[in-house]
């Protein structure tokens, strides 16, 4: 009803379009208020809130290990990189390192997980095009990583997998044999994958030279992750600032100086075959152990104390996703603030999608990777 | 150099500054001047007799990150946005959930909330037994409403 209302021109003659909550090109409850001169885009105004449930309310009324699950539905297409980055702060806190074993089991999980989000988001940006194929493409790739999540912990998406420290299951040899058997059969069928989109005219003539950021812009806006280094920018926390065992594996940062729509879409593809490097890396690098810290066994989680101020960032793979956590010694957080870096990358839209046609704002919006579960919280 | 009240190392090894918050504006222009140009984080923490704005800054050719903190006793604290467009947002979710007014802001509304939603959810003495519903007006606008009303 609301939806598809276009108001009467104003004094410049613009009129106002409403795009949203629930259309499709917006990955979820993106409401834009639109004003368009003819068909160019003048002014935009995102309105968010939708699905925002207040998670950091919510994990100052929880102990410390229950605030996990909030974080899993926050971006729910990359939840383990979530827990790692909830963990990252929450262990540092509590004095609870994580053994060995864990920390390399994390990084698999969180580059395998990275994976299957960036293939949800290249099938999704293919369907915003009006690319029918690659969806199904990323698609069957990605049910396989979510196979493999479910053999290690039960669940596919809302994985619950890693817990305060270490990780709730080990690995065995079937595992270990099937992440290995995805990533030798993997990297072809990315190839296949990416010539779908490259090789497509009209994917070309969409995303080559529309939107272009320039890297003193995106650093103002606090843009961060492939929107960032899309734009020129060498920067990711798993280099900047190494956490787990990033520093003791061998693999590059993409960069692309192009600062358009292809940039974003080409950083994104050459990630996943890092991934594929760090995970091929990683799985042999495994060591024996215990995968838990036995300071932190179920019985004892809840009485958990934390006391201080632990800032602790990471590499989502939508940019640099960190969590501020302050203790004051009860069994419970005082506070907890997330910086969730879709929101970032949103607020940068109105700037981006200015003086475009309409139709580019869709194409523009969709290399953003929004995820509202974590825009909103 | 802008005077600070203190510095001092936090737990995980970061430099804590902190500045009255009079000198904010003039701290922040100092330090982006000197390569502290990624605003990460703005966040405000409800102490119960005051409340305390933290911004969290990295440099990203010296690899160095920084925390500056500074305290208001009457909810209002200098805006940034003036220094790093990035504050924009943050700014607008911390008044949304914590009732901070930022002075100089350019358009300081609610993120996430109704305009009209009483009270600010992240304070400490926010009232959660009081349940607030959210409504359409005829313009497709969101409002709060203490009356559930027939579509609950």
């Amino acid at each position: 009803m609301v939806n598809t209302q276009i108001s009467k021109p104003d004094d410049n003659g613009w009129v106002e379009l409403n795009m949203g909550p629930q259309h499709p090109s917006t990955h979820g409850v993106l409401r834009l208020k639109v004003k368009l001169d003819g068909e160019i885009v003048k002014e935009i105004e995102p309105v968010i809130g939708y699905l925002h449930r207040n998670a950091e309310k919510i994990c100052e009324l929880d102990y410390y290990c229950d605030s996990l699950i909030y974080f899993d539905r926050m971006d729910y297409v990359g939840a383990m990189n979530m827990e790692v980055g909830y963990l990252e702060a929450a262990e540092k806190l509590l004095g609870i390192p994580p053994p060995e074993r864990a920390q390399w089991i994390r990084v698999v999980m969180a580059e395998l997980n990275r994976i299957a989000a960036h293939l949800v988001w290249a099938g999704a940006y293919g369907l915003d095009l009006g690319m029918l194929t690659p969806f199904f493409y990323c698609f069957v790739e990605r049910e396989k990583v979510l196979r493999i999540f479910t053999e290690v912990c039960g669940s596919r998406q809302e994985t619950n997998y890693m817990s305060i420290g270490g990780v709730y299951q080990d690995f065995n040899d079937k595992i270990i044999h099937d992440i290995l058997e995805f990533t030798e059969q993997f990297p072809k069928k990315l190839e296949d994958i990416f010539s779908s989109f490259v090789k497509n005219d009209i994917f070309i003539a969409r995303t080559k030279g529309i939107g272009i950021l320039e890297p003193e812009v995106a650093l103002d806006y606090g843009v961060t992750g492939p929107m960032l280094r899309a734009s020129g920018v060498e920067y990711d926390v798993r280099k900047a600032e190494p956490y787990l065992v990033y520093d003791k594996i061998n693999f590059d940062i993409p960069v692309s100086y192009r600062k358009d729509n292809l940039a974003r879409f080409l950083v994104r593809f050459e990630e996943m075959r890092q991934s594929i490097k760090i995970i091929n890396q990683a799985v042999k690098k495994i060591p024996d152990g215990p995968y838990f810290n036995p300071k932190a066994k179920k019985s004892l989680m809840i009485r958990l104390r934390g006391e201080g101020e632990v800032y602790a960032r990471t590499e989502s793979s939508k940019g640099e996703f960190s969590v501020y956590l302050v203790g004051d010694g009860g069994v419970k957080p005082y506070r907890l603030r997330v910086r969730s870096p879709s929101l970032k990358n949103l607020s940068i839209l109105p700037y981006l999608a200015k003086d475009t046609m309409i139709a580019d704002l869709v194409a523009i919006s969709g290399t953003l990777d929004l995820v509202f579960g974590e825009v909103d919280r | 150099m802008v005077e600070l009240l203190e510095e001092t190392t936090g737990k995980d090894g970061r430099r804590v500054l902190k500045v009255a918050k009079e000198n904010l504006v003039q701290l922040m222009k100092e330090l982006k001047e000197q390569g502290f140009v990624h605003l990460s984080l703005i966040t405000g923490v409800d102490r119960k007799d005051k409340l305390e704005v933290v911004y969290h800054l990295h440099n990203l050719e010296k690899n160095e990150y920084i925390a500056v903190k500074t305290e208001t006793l009457d909810e209002r604290v200098p805006s940034v946005t003036s220094v790093f467009t990035s504050a924009n947002w943050d700014e607008r979710e911390q008044f949304d959930m914590m009732g901070i007014v930022f002075e100089g802001h350019p358009n300081l509304k609610r993120l996430f909330l109704p305009e009209n939603w009483v009270g600010h959810p992240l304070r400490k003495n926010y009232d959660l037994s009081k349940v607030q519903y959210i409504n359409m007006d005829e313009n497709g606008e969101d409002y709060a409403t203490f009356d559930p009303g027939d579509g609950w």
